[in-house]
């Protein structure tokens, strides 16, 4: 696999791991706080569990979206250029992946912002 | 069929703030999945027998974009948080709770409710009494199977589970009489294990609290007196607790008001003489596999007056 091709497998595989990163650290985040009976410590008035939530899911949110910005930015170039096929089905398949991922983050925040840490 | 989405025992006629964000994401659920059904199966006949010329714009990249991914991200992304503050502000415990324990047998409900500011505590079975208005928390769980406790006008179901304490906390908030039941099954007559739910005003809640824990009455007559000899010299006592006299047992439920309960063998039948009286003769026919055996061998003057001295523990 030349480098090139490298970047643009990685680049389309970039949404997944950004959501699997996300759901590690703040599900991780939870878990641990719970099981340490820390979760309902406050820093400047501030839960540290919706904080830490909130920072990963913005965090991932970004990331993701500058995945895809760059992934749009991409396909239209290759499409003004000669491009083979491959290389087409890679730029579209990572718009779909970061697109969904961009979802999935937000869904995956949610429940952790919303419900009770340790319930 | 809709009169009886009305009753004592329906999700679909709520009494409490919980069963009220239920019951309106229930509709939301069911009537959003209807609509969507429907349009989904009107497009695909429409793919199916439009002319094509007509059908050609479903398969453009437009269509698919806004009805394959747009439109179901949306809506996902609108049901999601709506179903999680449902379920944030369903089931909340609250400080000043009534605490009541329920213990799930088979197949009957043990119901007692802890001391609770110098008012002492007391068992009861088969029957939940609530004040409206006020909080309530459950503590629940089970002593031999798993069961599950619901009422569904009420609140959500929650697993009682042998060894684990589990928590439902709701308040009612219209008096009346409603029904829960086990809703996992829990054996041959996990059908037959209901207990009324009874929602009262704070001052009546107050004084069925406060009756509820003194003793039993004395027998009023010498025929109840004499049922009250039978219930201690036919071994009664050993299973069964009527508090202020020596039966003791804590097998089955405590039965030192059970003459004021709406109904007999958790939910079954009205309360009375002589469904006591076909009761004690005839659990295992009515209710085989019961723990409690059949006392077919009392004479009917005998069984007279167990049921009448039952009858008269109000």
């Amino acid at each position: 696999m030349t480098r090139r091709r490298f970047w643009q497998v990685f680049m389309m595989l970039c949404g997944f791991i950004i959501w699997a990163v996300q759901f590690t650290l703040i599900y991780g985040a939870t878990s641990t706080t719970c099981a340490l009976e820390v979760a309902e410590t406050r820093l400047l008035g501030i839960g540290i569990v919706p904080a830490v939530i909130a920072a990963v899911t913005l965090a991932a949110f970004l990331c993701t979206a500058g995945v895809l910005t760059y992934a749009l930015r991409e396909h239209r170039r290759l499409q003004s250029g000669n491009a083979g096929v491959t290389d087409i089905f890679l730029s579209q398949a990572a718009i779909l992946i970061s697109a969904f991922s961009i979802a999935a983050i937000v869904w995956q925040g949610l429940p952790a912002l919303i419900l009770p840490a340790c319930a | 069929m809709l009169a009886a989405c009305s009753g004592v025992q329906s999700a679909l006629n709520p009494a409490g703030g919980d069963s009220q964000h239920l019951y309106r994401l229930t509709v939301v659920m069911t009537v959003g999945g209807t609509l969507i059904f429907i349009g989904v199966t009107v497009l695909l006949l429409y793919a199916i027998y439009a002319p094509p010329e007509r059908r050609a714009w479903l398969g453009t990249r437009r269509t698919i974009i806004y009805g394959g991914l747009a439109f179901p991200i949306t809506t996902l992304s609108l049901l999601l948080p709506y179903g999680l503050i449902v379920m944030r502000d369903t089931d909340a415990p609250s400080p000043d709770a009534l605490q009541i324990e329920v213990v799930g047998e088979q197949y009957w409900w043990r119901v007692r409710y802890p001391a609770e500011g110098g008012r002492p505590d007391f068992a009861t079975a088969n029957e939940v009494v609530l004040p409206v208005g006020r909080p309530v928390s459950f503590t629940l769980t089970a002593a031999d199977v798993i069961h599950s406790f619901w009422i569904p006008n009420l609140g959500g179901k929650v697993d009682m589970i042998p060894g684990r304490a589990n928590r439902l906390s709701f308040t009612a908030e219209r008096t009346g009489v409603y029904r829960g039941v086990c809703a996992e099954f829990c054996g041959d007559q996990h059908a037959r294990m209901a207990f009324d739910v009874i929602v009262l005003d704070p001052a009546e809640f107050d004084a069925w609290r406060a009756a509820q824990a003194s003793g039993a009455q004395a027998p009023e007559t010498p025929f109840l007196e004499r049922g009250r000899t039978l219930f201690r010299t036919g071994g009664c006592g050993n299973c069964h607790a009527v508090r202020g006299t020596e039966a003791d047992g804590q097998f089955g439920p405590d039965l030192t008001h059970v003459g004021s309960r709406r109904t007999i063998g958790a939910g079954q039948f009205p309360n009375n003489v002589g469904t006591l009286a076909g009761w004690i003769a005839n659990t295992q026919h009515i209710k085989p596999g019961v723990r409690m055996p059949s006392y077919g061998m009392l004479s009917g003057e005998d069984l007279r007056a167990v049921a009448g001295y039952l009858e008269s523990l109000k």
